[in-house]
């Protein structure tokens, strides 16, 4: 029975994680039609910002709104220098609907190669603020602890926050205008341009999240070639990707949908399932939807 | 349209072949034709390959700074035989891809004498296979893996291995554990591949059986909740015992989650995975190795009483020039300075006229009396090339310090077949003078 | 009609001095070169595999390591089970892999854009590790692939690397000039217009869900053909060998090359061989740390694939033509 309770708990917080990265991505599709692979990258580098504030502040939570604020920024200066640039020079020909993936393939080698070169040697750790030991009930020690707790409300209200900008103030609606339909927006006198990039850095500030708060989830210490980071964006692009891409809602959905099954999977069935599982999932959803579970039916073109 | 296409091929391909061949003129060195490959009247050039970048890199990158260093402390103490040593390190960030490129540059372009302490299983299969270091007469010493294979000197014939088997291992730790934990419920943590197959094939032989058995995909250890979940089986099958028998960074990865899930049964590491300095820099606090249990071949890092750690950690201070995180004396950097050692006894061995035949035939004939740091004997002889064959078992203490059990290193040996494990009597020759080799 | 077979037989001509220079080349060089060139044929088809699906039919792959392990893992089993000799197990590699880039492809087919470059990056991070899961498929040591030693008859020096060099550089003169072929018959023309207009290839009568995974299906028989031959360099097969990163260097050699031109595909099979070999020569010449040492690679390779996509987005060699037809335009103006 307990074993039940955790393995649920335990795909309900790996699912969260996923979750905060695929919203990540989500956000930056919806305002820029990208899938942003540099976002794991950018989540390092935040993630890396994190760890010096809180060497400075010895506080965790200050350092996290920094380091989602410097992740809003890298982001955003990302989308001005180089994603301008991209569009700018590279609106037809043969590859300008694969150009962008390839671009931020390149930016996140160029990311993950600077911060190896830099910051290759720093003994980087992250602490949980709250403590990470799991509830103990009648004895039995859960698989949820109040950092977990923690995960898991920080998604709830992000996704919470976000909708209610996209759904309920101005820039929310020039948001979707822009994403949807940019030539009736700047004609309605929307400033596409600077909406794409609060996508952009709204999407940078929810990167640096997933990682200031997968990392203490996990042992902590942070290196330049994180095998974590790299698996955090495969998993939350497979999430997203389940959500249908375009919904904030659907990139939650799909992130718990991949954490339960895997959790289960590993628990049930057999421990070396992990990425069979994930394709697995993948292929089911889309074979069946192809443009996700949230997605709308019409087939988009990238 | 067509003949622009076939023009600019012409042009590319024109560049291609006239490029390669440029790069292509450095003729070959011109060493006195008396002397061996990568010999000189006063140099020997190694070389190795092993991941420096990449997610395998953590602790062993540190390997190269003690081999280095142990040669540059001879170096400045007169060389061996009057030749000094230089060591090519390339990074293959652990593809079997890149192994077999490096070694080939190693060989081909860098021109060593022998290749030493090369990384990995499928990396030295690759490398074995494509480019035969065998066929080429190369020395291929000391590699770096568990894999019982490249002791079989038939399909290997100049490669030699240095560490226990994996196999060996697990009969050893299996002996251990009913020795000492009769009648406890047992768990197993392995990675799903054949490092862990090696280890479940040993632990049967020795007729160990586990109440629970977790396998994990390597590198999922990296994947958010994995590590819970071995957790959650483990505890709930009730384990009393339990074996992590996976990479440092499994390792690593269970033993917090064991943490943070209050399970806390006896921990017994695998010797791959129970590095403490890649444990600590993996990000587990020193307190959570207290009582955690681990096997080992060398003394323990922090034993100043032995003669070796002692004369290791003085040169390691003197002569590794590594960055400052990667200097600090550990288990990867003595590991790498005793097979660094070991080279040298064996070049010393061969005399002046340094041939890589003679290296063969020296360790063949006189590996078994190479003074080393190892703790039990070396295997080593003209039928076969296995190198250590036993370990001793210690406990971290909260400063992640390890101890031998009871106070003494106690050996056990066994082989990589069927054969008893038994408790070694092995005594190790004294440490020749300052650790230098004595010219023969 | 008659202009098109003679240029045809133009092509073949071309190909086969290229062989005997080629040949000649290998003569001349050293052995570490000659491995080289044996990697560089491996890479020009794995390349061209891709340059095939993207540059021509529209798709994008983030996984085409997995495609090259299929290849790779046939070519060994055909080998070390059914004893079939090499050519036989190189075609073996293509079937299996195209049958499953069929698989694939249909798929595909439905998926635009992003789901597909999911679908594919989760193909190349799940399929590896079931090597781990069946036993005869080697594990992570993986399988022997032993072309065996050259034949006699070619004398004593001819070294294991000449033969793989021989084998792999045959083997891609042979895949360039099909696919050449392939890509000017009426199915080359399918996917030209399948890539450029959708809806317009639609009206005209083109199924556009079959010429997409027929596309697919065409190049993942190419890659598996790549894949067989990268396990021929390194005479193995294992998981560890398709690593992710493969994919991707692969796709950078793709956008180098320019992903429409076939012709540039040397470029990029040159720069993914070379560039290990640039930042060696840098980090020797300026003794660095050890940190800027290992990352340089992935720093100049990264560099190099963001430089290109902003500046010359379709490719240098696509960019020289623009240059030039734009040139031609304005004198015929």
């Amino acid at each position: 029975m307990f074993q039940l309770i955790n393995t649920f708990l335990i795909g309900i917080t790996s699912g969260s994680i996923y979750s905060l990265m695929a919203i990540a991505l989500v956000l930056v599709w919806r305002s820029t039609r990208v899938v942003n692979f540099a976002q794991a990258g950018q989540a390092l580098l935040s993630t890396y910002i994190g760890f010096e504030f809180i060497q400075r502040f010895h506080s965790f939570w200050i350092a996290l709104v920094l380091s989602m604020i410097f992740g809003a920024l890298i982001s955003a200066l990302v989308d001005l220098v180089f994603m301008r640039l991209l569009f700018s020079r590279n609106t037809q020909g043969p590859i300008a609907g694969v150009a962008p993936i390839i671009a931020t393939l390149g930016l996140l080698g160029l990311i993950r190669a600077g911060i190896g070169m830099v910051l290759g040697s720093t003994d980087a750790n992250i602490r949980p603020p709250v403590s990470n030991v799991g509830f103990t009930i009648s004895g039995h020690t859960l698989a949820f602890s109040p950092l977990k707790l923690l995960i898991v409300s920080a998604t709830l209200v992000l996704v919470l926050v976000l909708s209610l900008i996209f759904q309920r103030t101005n820039i929310g609606l020039a948001l979707r205008a822009s994403a949807y339909a940019p030539e009736i927006a700047r004609l309605a006198g929307v400033r596409v341009d600077g909406i794409r990039t609060l996508g952009w850095a709204l999407a940078g500030a929810a990167g640096a999240a997933a990682g200031m708060l997968q990392t203490p989830n996990g042992t902590g210490a942070l290196s330049s070639d994180s095998l974590e980071f790299s698996l955090l964006l495969v998993f939350g692009f497979i999430a997203a990707v389940i959500g249908g891409l375009e919904s904030l809602v659907g990139a939650v959905i799909g992130g718990l949908l991949l954490g339960l099954v895997l959790a289960f999977v590993l628990t049930y069935i057999s421990g070396s399932l992990v990425f069979i599982t994930a394709f697995v999932v993948l292929i089911l959803v889309l074979l069946i939807r192809p443009s996700g579970l949230i997605g709308t039916k019409r087939g988009r073109r990238a | 349209m067509i003949g622009m296409n076939r023009r600019k091929f012409l042009v590319a391909s024109a560049v291609i072949a006239t490029s390669s061949l440029a790069l292509a003129g450095v003729p070959a060195q011109a060493f006195s034709p008396h002397y061996e490959v990568g010999v000189t009247s006063t140099t020997i050039k190694l070389g190795i390959t092993l991941p420096m970048s990449g997610a395998a890199s953590p602790g062993y990158k540190k390997i190269p700074g003690g081999m280095k260093a142990y040669f540059d402390y001879v170096n400045a103490n007169g060389g061996v035989n009057g030749r000094k040593i230089t060591l090519v390190v390339k990074d293959d960030a652990y593809t079997p891809t890149s192994s077999v490129q490096k070694t080939n540059e190693l060989i081909l372009k860098d021109k060593v004498f022998a290749l030493v302490g090369a990384l990995g299983t499928a990396n030295n299969k690759a490398v074995a296979a494509s480019v035969s270091p065998a066929r080429r007469g190369i020395p291929d010493l000391f590699v770096n893996t568990g894999y019982s294979g490249f002791a079989v000197k038939k399909t290997y014939p100049t490669t030699f291995s240095l560490f226990p088997s994996y196999i060996m291992e697990a009969k050893i730790m299996a002996q251990y554990i009913k020795e000492t934990y009769p009648g406890k419920k047992l768990g197993l943590l392995y990675q799903a591949d054949d490092f862990g197959r090696d280890a479940l094939a040993g632990f049967k032989t020795a007729g160990l059986n586990f109440d629970i058995k977790v396998p994990y995909a390597p590198l999922s250890q990296g994947v958010s909740g994995v590590p819970a979940t071995w957790i959650t089986k483990l505890a709930t099958a009730g384990a009393q015992v339990v074996v992590l028998f996976g990479v440092s960074s499994a390792t690593a990865a269970a033993l917090y989650a064991a943490y943070v899930g209050k399970f806390g049964p006896k921990r017994i590491l695998g010797s791959v995975g129970g590095d403490a300095t890649t444990i600590l820099g993996a990000g587990v606090p020193a307190p959570l190795l207290n009582g955690v249990e681990t096997a080992s071949f060398i003394p323990a890092p922090s034993d100043t009483t032995d003669e070796y750690v002692k004369l290791f950690q003085t040169i390691n201070t003197k002569y590794n020039t590594s960055a400052p995180v990667d200097k600090v004396f550990d288990n990867n950097i003595l590991a790498g300075m005793n097979t660094a050692f070991i080279t040298v006894q064996a070049i010393a061995a061969v005399g002046r006229n340094l041939t890589r035949k003679g290296l063969i035939t020296a360790i063949e004939k006189k590996g078994t009396t190479f003074a080393s740091a190892g703790l039990s004997p070396m295997a080593v002889s003209a039928t076969s090339h296995v190198g250590y064959t036993g370990y001793w078992f210690g406990t971290y203490d909260a400063t992640a310090t390890i101890k031998p059990n009871g106070g003494v290193y106690t050996v056990y040996t066994t082989d990589s077949g069927t054969g008893a494990v038994v408790k070694s009597k092995y005594k190790r020759p004294a440490m020749p003078t300052n650790g230098l080799p004595t010219t023969k | 009609m008659h202009k098109l077979r003679h240029s045809n037989i133009g092509r073949l001509m071309f190909f086969i001095t290229v062989g005997i220079l080629l040949f000649l080349a290998s003569n001349r060089v050293d052995e570490l070169r000659v491995y080289q060139g044996a990697t560089l044929a491996m890479y020009v088809i794995a390349i061209s595999s891709l340059i095939l699906l993207t540059g021509y039919s529209g798709q994008v792959s983030l996984g085409h390591g997995a495609l090259l392990a299929i290849g790779g893992y046939s070519a060994a089993l055909a080998h070390n089970y059914f004893s079939f000799p090499i050519w036989l197990c190189f075609i073996v590699a293509i079937l299996v892999a195209a049958a499953a880039g069929a698989v694939l492809g249909t798929a595909a087919a439905r998926l635009s854009g992003p789901y597909l470059a999911g679908t594919t990056l989760a193909l190349a991070v799940g399929l590896p590790s079931i090597a781990n899961q069946f036993g005869f498929l080697g594990g992570e040591q993986g399988l022997l692939f032993d072309v065996g030693m050259p034949p006699a008859r070619l004398g004593a020096t001819f070294s294991p690397y000449k033969w793989y060099f021989w084998i792999a550089g045959v083997t891609a003169l042979i895949a360039i000039w099909s696919l050449q072929n392939i890509l000017r018959s009426r199915f080359g023309r399918t996917w030209r217009a399948v890539r450029d207009n959708e809806v317009a290839a639609e009206l005209v009568g083109i199924h556009v869900g079959k010429a997409k995974t027929l596309a697919f299906t065409v190049s993942a028989g190419l890659a598996g053909l790549a894949g067989a031959l990268l396990a021929m360099t390194i005479s193995t097969v294992s998981p560890s060998a398709f690593p992710l990163a493969l994919s991707f260097s692969l796709l950078t050699g793709a956008v180098l090359s320019g992903v429409t031109s076939l012709p540039g595909v040397m470029i990029g099979a040159v720069t993914l061989v070379a560039t290990p070999e640039i930042a060696d020569a840098i980090t020797s010449r300026f003794a660095t740390s050890d940190n800027v040492t290992t990352n340089l690679p992935g720093l100049l390779v990264s560099a190099l694939l963001v430089l290109v996509v902003l500046l010359v987005p379709n490719g240098p060699a696509e960019q020289v033509r623009r240059i030039r037809s734009r040139r031609s335009a304005s004198t015929h103006r």
